[in-house]
């Protein structure tokens, strides 16, 4: 593939409009890109040229806002992160595995988000605010920086066999959000949220696949980060 | 109670997983394996001086068979090795930075201890020994 030059690409989309169809079925597609194009790039051309009635999520498309989460190839990536010249001229885009279908590519975050709200995600210290910021050393912080980059895209999650399994397991990405908080120094919920993680439906759940990590666009540890929860529930012996 | 999306076996076999789910494929493949190995004992037990005799002595015959033996050693062996990965890596955090390497010497200290004695067995099978 010569950089810059236009080129086609066959795109093979996974539809279903709820209104319309009974089943989902297969869409064929053309499109012409280049090859530092984005498969985002290859979805708009076929949006914006050969059918309008397709339907997906994006907003920022520069890999911050995790709206464009799909199963590209196979596997979980944003489309406004992959190339085209990485994924070749044959290119499959379904939607994202175990979350219920909207419409085409879209599907209901809804599960997903009620998960992340199961581990409180957000700071918890009942003690009276200082007069100037609640102070963390450059060591403390650096205890859970990998897991502030959570985008909530959901793509960890949704490639993980233990969700696909079981729906109520929390799954990767509410981990990586409760990791967030329970190894921050300024935070006083931790042991709750190790409590909640201890649950059937918590940690235990994970088998160490790594599809999580390998899906992450953020390229965050995530299976390193469940694993540090595991140890911190054995080491506080919850 | 959530509202998701039933996935199909055919739909997460698909899913284009590295190394580490083939391992887990891999994983589950082998712990039924061995289920299947203690049920057949299971079998042959049942029907031990019943009116089945037959059955028992020839379920007997089978699983004491050489391709059963192996495959049931291999089962029993890389179940084994993977499930002490595992038990590594949930204990040691750090560890799983290098998980790729960490698969690699899983299967380089299984390949021999699984091959020899494989090896082995095959070779008295055609000796006739067995
Ligand atoms: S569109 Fe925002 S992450 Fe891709």
């Amino acid at each position: 593939m010569a950089q810059g030059e236009p080129m086609q690409v066959k795109l093979k989309i996974r539809r279903f409009n709820p209104e319309t169809d009974k089943k989902r079925w297969w869409g064929h597609y053309q499109a012409e890109v280049e090859p530092t194009d984005r498969v985002l790039d290859a979805l708009h051309y076929v949006k914006w040229h050969v059918d309008g009635t397709l339907a997906f999520r994006r907003s920022c498309a520069h890999g911050i806002c995790g709206s464009d989460a799909m199963l590209i190839n196979g596997r979980n990536q944003l489309a406004c992160k992959v190339l085209i010249k990485e994924v070749g001229r044959k290119i499959t885009v379904e939607p994202l595995l175990g979350l219920p279908v909207i419409k085409d590519l879209v599907v209901d975050m809804e599960p997903f988000f009620e998960q992340y709200r199961a581990v409180k995600p957000y700071l918890v210290n009942d003690d009276p605010p200082p007069a100037t910021e609640r102070r963390q050393s450059i060591e403390e912080r650096e205890r859970f920086d990998d897991t502030t980059k959570c985008i909530l895209c959901a793509a960890c999650t949704t490639s993980c066999p233990s969700f696909w399994a079981r729906s109520d397991y929390l799954g990767p990405a509410a981990i990586v959000q409760a990791h967030r908080f329970i190894f921050d120094s300024r935070d006083q919920a931790s042991q709750e949220r190790l409590q909640i993680l201890a649950e059937s439906n918590g940690v235990w759940r994970c088998r160490n696949i790594y599809n999580c990590t390998e899906a992450c666009p953020r390229e965050i540890q995530v299976t390193q980060a469940v694993a540090e929860v595991k140890r911190e529930m054995m080491r506080r012996r919850v | 109670m959530l509202r998701t999306r039933r996935v199909s076996y055919l739909e997460g076999l698909r899913y284009q997983g590295k190394e580490s789910m083939l391992a887990w494929v891999l994983h589950r493949i082998t712990g039924l394996g061995i289920l299947f190995f203690v049920g057949t004992h299971v079998v042959a037990a049942f029907f031990l001086n019943a009116i089945g005799d037959n059955i028992s002595k020839s379920v007997t015959l089978w699983y004491e068979s050489t391709p059963f033996q192996i495959f049931i050693y291999f089962c029993v062996l890389y179940h084994a090795f993977n499930g002490l990965r595992l038990v590594v890596e949930d204990f040691y955090p750090p560890v799983l930075r290098y998980r790729r390497e960490l698969l690699w010497l899983q299967w380089l200290i299984f390949l021999p201890v699984f091959g020899l004695p494989a090896f082995l067995m095959v070779l008295s099978l055609f000796s006739g020994s067995a």
